[in-house]
């Protein structure tokens, strides 16, 4: 599939500070997670695609087009910036109507209705921003976002401040757009929502790209880092000593009835357990891999362990 | 338009109108206490006088005004909403220069307003209040073209602003008579001289040696007008938005 957002060896600096380097990356269609500690360098990624930062290396394309010079693209790029700012004095039915007029969008009143219908804020669309929670503050960003119907939105943080129902609803909206076959880059911290969410992860490490596909993509090519594999069984000594010095097998840990082993190779694992099994008559009743989480997968990354 | 009329709006806020209308009204108070018991021959000098030097609230007023026009969207974090628009910088960049003159005009005419409101009360002829809105209104301008894209450069924009006003139009513009040339407010002056009937002392000594008349005061105007709007231009297609 065609890439919307390319990112060409993008570099970007403060000063001295190097926030972005040597960055290389395309986004297509779908939920990419965009993934990193704070000042990992997500943010200002997210600034340089919309156009807002201009690259100190390095070229964006978005469309085909470089927003920085061809601000006709923003009739299909949208953003949800990080920071809480919104129109205070503006109703959230202004605040939407006014992103709308701005882009030229047919009908602004009737679709500032149906977007702000969208995050479910239609009953305090004639409320002041200035008076809402941070979670509506972010749900009326959403709305401002969407009501231009974009092909690339770009969400920094969008879930700060929502509750768990909001989230939820937020989570299935994303998806369903990335679904639809938008390309939507959403930076989130909160790895259980990305995992939720996202296709495919990109992480970023000190301004640079650590990891970039699905998790068990990533955690695949993890191979310095052995799987660890919770056992649960009848007979987990027996089961242990079976293990110890099997190619593949790099630690035994035993704990009650249960095991904990370091593999290197997770597949191998899962081919000998049945049959050392089946040989020793042991009962497995429970085989779970414990590091193939995204929260796994991106401490590894950014731990370097 | 509609950024336009969004920017004014955001500008306009109540207590900031009222309070920079306040400002700008300095030279009316001035004018009613110092005219009360003047000689009747003396008002229109004495008006003069008044408007050319304390007018300078005017000037810290349009500063306050017009340098917010970027200024706090990009404080405020809201910049991305307004500039990540289908529009051409160009047009960005004259929105919010019409914003900033329409707001500064408003607060220009309140404080002319008051102005001539103190001339009526101390019984002076209004008509020497007139020129006092060419002067207010090519002030207002040519400080809404050089301070809205200092508002979205500078990051400290008010100090620089009030750097600008305090020490080289007060005071270094006097010294050096060179700089007096690019000084807004002795340009307006001298719209204000070529159409005012009596020209006081204490004014012609403000004014100093920038050429009286409408025609070069407003060209001058427009000169800067054009420049403010290709820096800001420049600086809303070749610097960072945040």
């Amino acid at each position: 599939m065609t890439d919307t957002v390319v990112v060409t060896e993008l570099s970007k600096w403060f000063g001295p500070k190097v926030a972005i380097s040597e960055v290389s990356i395309g986004f297509g269609p779908g939920v990419t997670g965009l993934l990193g500690p704070n000042g990992a360098g997500k943010t200002t990624l997210l600034r340089v695609v919309a156009g807002l930062q201009r690259p100190s290396q390095g070229e964006v394309t978005v469309l085909g087009v470089n927003p920085r010079t061809d601000s006709a693209v923003y009739q299909k790029m949208s953003l949800v910036p990080e920071d809480e700012a919104i129109y205070e004095r503006l109703t959230a039915r202004q605040f939407v109507e006014l992103v709308a007029r701005l882009t030229h969008v047919d009908d602004p009143k009737g679709r500032a209705e149906a977007v702000l219908g969208t995050v479910e804020l239609l009953d305090s669309a004639d409320r002041k921003l200035g008076g809402f929670s941070k979670g509506m503050r972010q749900r009326a960003k959403v709305a401002a976002a969407l009501v231009t119907d974009p092909e690339v939105l770009l969400l920094d943080e969008p879930l700060n401040g929502t509750d768990p129902v909001q989230r939820a609803q937020l989570i299935e909206l994303f998806r369903d757009l990335g679904v639809a076959g938008r390309t939507v880059i959403v930076s989130s911290h909160v790895l259980v929502e990305v995992e939720r969410m996202a296709d495919r992860v990109v992480a970023m490490v000190d301004g640079r790209l650590a990891a970039v596909g699905s998790v068990p993509t990533i955690r695949a090519a993890m191979t310095d880092i052995p799987r660890q594999v919770f056992i649960e069984c009848s007979e987990p000594r027996t089961l242990a000593s079976a293990l110890i010095g099997t190619d593949g097998v790099v630690g035994v840990h035993v704990e009650d009835s249960q095991l904990r082993i370091e593999a290197s190779d997770a597949g191998g694992l899962a081919r000998l357990l049945p049959q050392i099994a089946l040989d020793s008559g042991i009962t497995i009743s429970k085989v779970e891999p414990l590091d193939d989480s995204l929260e796994s997968v991106f401490r590894y990354l950014v731990e370097g362990r | 338009m509609i950024l336009t009329r969004h920017l004014y709006r955001r500008l306009m806020r109540k207590w900031r109108v009222i309070g920079l209308i306040a400002l700008a009204s300095v030279p009316g108070f001035v004018y009613w206490l110092a005219a009360f018991d003047a000689n009747p021959d003396e008002l229109a000098g004495l008006y003069s006088d008044i408007i050319a030097i304390a007018g300078y609230s005017f000037a810290i007023a349009a500063l306050i005004l017009t340098v917010a026009t970027l200024r706090e969207e990009r404080d405020a974090g809201t910049l991305p909403y307004i500039y990540m628009r289908p529009m051409p910088r160009v047009s960005l960049a004259i929105s919010s220069m019409l914003a900033a003159i329409a707001a500064v005009m408003t607060i220009a005419l309140g404080g002319w307003l008051t102005t001539a409101l103190a001339t009526v009360a101390v019984g002076a002829d209004i008509s020497i209040a007139l020129p006092g809105l060419a002067l207010f209104t090519g002030a207002g301008i040519g400080y809404a073209a050089v301070f809205v894209p200092l508002g979205y450069l500078v990051p400290r924009s008010l100090l620089v602003g009030l750097g600008y006003i305090i020490v080289i139009e007060t005071i270094l513009a006097f010294a050096v008579p060179g700089l007096a040339q690019f000084s807004i407010w002795r340009i307006a002056l001298s719209i204000y001289h070529d159409l005012a009937s009596v020209f006081g002392a204490e004014a012609a000594e403000a004014l100093g040696p920038v050429d009286a008349g409408v025609g070069g005061g407003v060209a001058k105007i427009a000169g800067t007008l054009l420049v403010g709007l290709l820096v800001l231009t420049w600086a809303l297609r070749k610097r960072d938005a945040l």
